[in-house]
């Protein structure tokens, strides 16, 4: 049996001294997609943000292995260098920072970290224009500031194309899907899809059962009251389609 | 008695004056010693204390320090002083170097009369109708590393014919030498259509005390672009008055003050509009860190008949400190009914959700810190015009330019 890439144990996490999670505990192994339902205040973004070290988002108790080293005593730049990525719900606009800056900072940043040389402006720019055509982003909207007067949808694209050009092994989508019509749907589903391989996993954090249709999850966790709750394959995300969350709650 | 390690000094350097100018800088120094350094108790000098000034001994400069590490601007003309003296060794433009006529008139505070009492000679650069300087003049105030606490103070002038044009970098940097004063007072004068670029740079070390106050006045249809940046780490302290006489002027102030920790850095601004249909735009922004002090204080006059005034004033601060302080005051007095007059002051901290955004990237919180201060200063730094001074400025603000990423840009673009 393989080791698990990713394994929470009994995870206690507080934000403004309020505890959100309460006890959650599940593993994920390379190659693996799982997905996190749940009603809103559930605690599905509080997850994210513990793993991916979001300062204000307390980890109180419980045991979060990422490779085998404590992801919770690392910052989150460094996290970030190991191969764990999150994808925002609401992606930060930076005026004046432009998305090439950030992205070539942020290919350099994991290249030190590895003992690596700088990338080479040439392949830097081949790779970008790569990898914007699965997302179908115009790279001259790159020279502009990070998501600087992008859409709604070009932001979470945008997000998309950051993870495809940093090629993390944990892809954390923390609501990736919502607000999405259904050709951006369809794109960034593609994009996670593109990523997907037998050394990478995949925790969706989506509040809807729609993104599933495209990207199929392997195990689906229903997380009520910052536990989970339920645990199962891909028919759970169906069943909770149809039934809503009120049994969950109720139960 | 008050005051008197600074009419000892007079008393030397009157010493080598000619009778006619020793009487009348003597009346202008006798002028300071009555009125003193402004006082905190006045409304323009409520944040910035000189007080400790009057107490200390400052000689005037003797010996002509030289100064070997001088950083130069691709492409520009130089004037160089050092500790407030002419080098003329170092100097490629001595044409503009010049005395000018002392001051007769009884000085208006305590601290023009100081000036206008020990001025030395300085930048008098005087362009006919339609002449046009054709390399930027970089003008560097240096000091000679001279351990004993000394003084200068001078005057400078800048004159443009009509149509006449001009850029002007005026560079105050110190080294590590004793405690210094400088003060300095610049006359500007554009004449109808004249346009002029002007710089003031700021870079002067701990010890320095710096005060420096310019007036322009422009005629009609002239233009003056200024910024004003502050990186030092001295107390500083400058007033920029400009008043658009004629009908059509134009002036743009912009400034960036991030100075070092310690410092106090306080400008004073004053945009007069005296005839219609003048433009201003001001637009300062400050990056201000541990135990600093930052003063702006931006006044707007619209006078009555200057219809069709067309005014804008910006000012946004960062506090990177809880020992951090700004002082920023807009302060608009309009006496025309059709003018259009903006404003907007605010103070705020380096954006969290950014800062939390660029690290889950992988990219290190000083690193994206730094990115984020960039971002901010980038603005004021984008009306640079004359791109090696844009590299000379980046540089010292240790804002490393990166052309191949420029590169990168122009690529997708």
């Amino acid at each position: 049996m393989s080791k698990a890439m990713l394994n929470i144990k009994d995870l206690h996490a507080t934000v403004d001294g309020k505890e959100i999670l309460k006890g959650l505990s599940f593993e994920v192994k390379a190659g693996e997609v799982h997905a996190i339902m749940g009603p809103n205040g559930s605690g599905k973004s509080t997850l994210a943000h513990v793993l991916a070290g979001r300062e204000g988002y307390v980890a109180t108790a419980g045991e979060v292995e990422f490779d085998g080293k404590d992801l919770l005593t690392l910052e989150p730049e460094v996290r970030a260098c190991e191969g764990v990525f999150l994808g925002f719900q609401y992606p930060v606009e930076i005026p004046g920072v432009s998305n090439l800056t950030l992205l070539k900072a942020a290919i350099n940043a994991r290249r030190k970290y590895r003992g690596g040389s700088e990338i080479e402006a040439s392949d830097f720019l081949a790779w970008i224009r790569d990898r914007a055509k699965i997302v179908k982003i115009d790279p001259k909207m790159l020279s502009r500031g990070v998501n600087e007067g992008f859409s709604g949808g070009e932001k979470k694209r945008n997000e998309i194309l950051q993870m495809l050009i940093l090629e993390p092994r944990l892809m954390i989508l923390d609501e990736t899907d919502s607000g999405l019509d259904i050709d951006a749907l369809k794109i960034v589903a593609d994009g996670i899809n593109t990523l997907r391989s037998p050394e990478r996993a995949t925790v969706l954090v989506t509040h809807y059962q729609r993104l599933l249709d495209y990207v199929q999850p392997d195990f689906v966790h229903v997380l009520a009251r910052g536990r989970i709750v339920k645990s199962g394959g891909p028919e759970l995300a169906q069943e909770l389609e149809q039934k809503g969350y009120g049994w969950l709650e109720a139960a | 008695m008050k005051l008197q390690p600074y009419s000892e000094a007079f008393e030397r350097f009157a010493a080598t004056l000619s009778d006619s100018e020793r009487s009348t800088r003597g009346r202008q120094l006798q002028r300071f010693l009555t009125l003193g350094f402004p006082s905190k108790r006045e409304e323009d000098w409520r944040y910035t204390d000189l007080s400790p000034l009057a107490d200390k001994t400052f000689g005037l400069a003797n010996e002509f320090g030289a100064r070997a590490d001088l950083k130069t601007i691709d492409g520009t003309e130089r004037l160089v002083f050092v500790d407030g003296r002419f080098d003329p060794t170092h100097s490629s433009a001595a044409q503009f170097h010049g005395e000018l006529p002392t001051i007769e008139t009884p000085a208006a505070d305590g601290l023009l009369a100081l000036n206008a009492a020990f001025a030395a000679s300085g930048l008098n650069l005087q362009l006919a109708a339609n002449e046009h300087l054709d390399a930027p003049l970089h003008v560097l105030f240096l000091g000679s590393g001279d351990a004993a606490a000394t003084m200068s103070h001078q005057r400078h002038r800048i004159v443009l014919g009509a149509g006449a044009s001009a850029t002007v970098i005026l560079e105050f940097a110190r080294d590590s030498g004793g405690e210094r004063l400088a003060t300095h007072t610049l006359d500007i004068e554009l004449g109808a259509n004249a346009q002029l670029r002007l710089h003031r740079l700021q870079f002067e070390r701990a010890g320095a005390n710096l005060l420096t106050r310019i007036d322009a006045r422009l005629a009609r249809d002239a233009r003056l672009k200024a910024l004003c940046l502050d990186a030092g780490g001295g107390f500083t302290r400058h007033d920029f008055n400009v008043s658009l006489d004629g009908a059509g002027a134009d002036a743009e102030v912009h400034g960036l003050y991030a100075p070092q920790p310690r410092a106090h850095v306080d400008n004073h601004t004053r945009i007069v509009h005296a005839a219609p249909h003048g433009r201003s735009r001001e637009h300062f922004r400050g990056i201000v860190g541990e135990r600093t002090r930052a003063v702006f204080s931006g006044k707007v006059v619209v006078q009555p008949g200057a219809q069709k005034t067309d005014s804008e004033q910006r000012i946004a601060n960062l506090l990177l400190s809880k020992h951090a302080e700004v002082n920023a005051k807009p302060d608009l007095e309009i006496y025309a009914d059709d003018v259009k007059c903006a404003h907007g002051a605010t103070v705020g901290q380096l954006d969290d959700s950014a800062l939390a955004y660029l690290r889950s990237r992988g990219i290190d919180a000083a690193t994206a810190k730094s990115l984020l201060l960039r971002a901010f200063a980038i603005e004021i730094l984008d009306h640079v015009g004359y791109a090696p001074l844009r590299r000379h400025i980046e540089d010292i603000l240790n804002f490393p330019d990166d052309p191949e990423l420029d590169a990168l840009i122009e690529a997708v673009s």
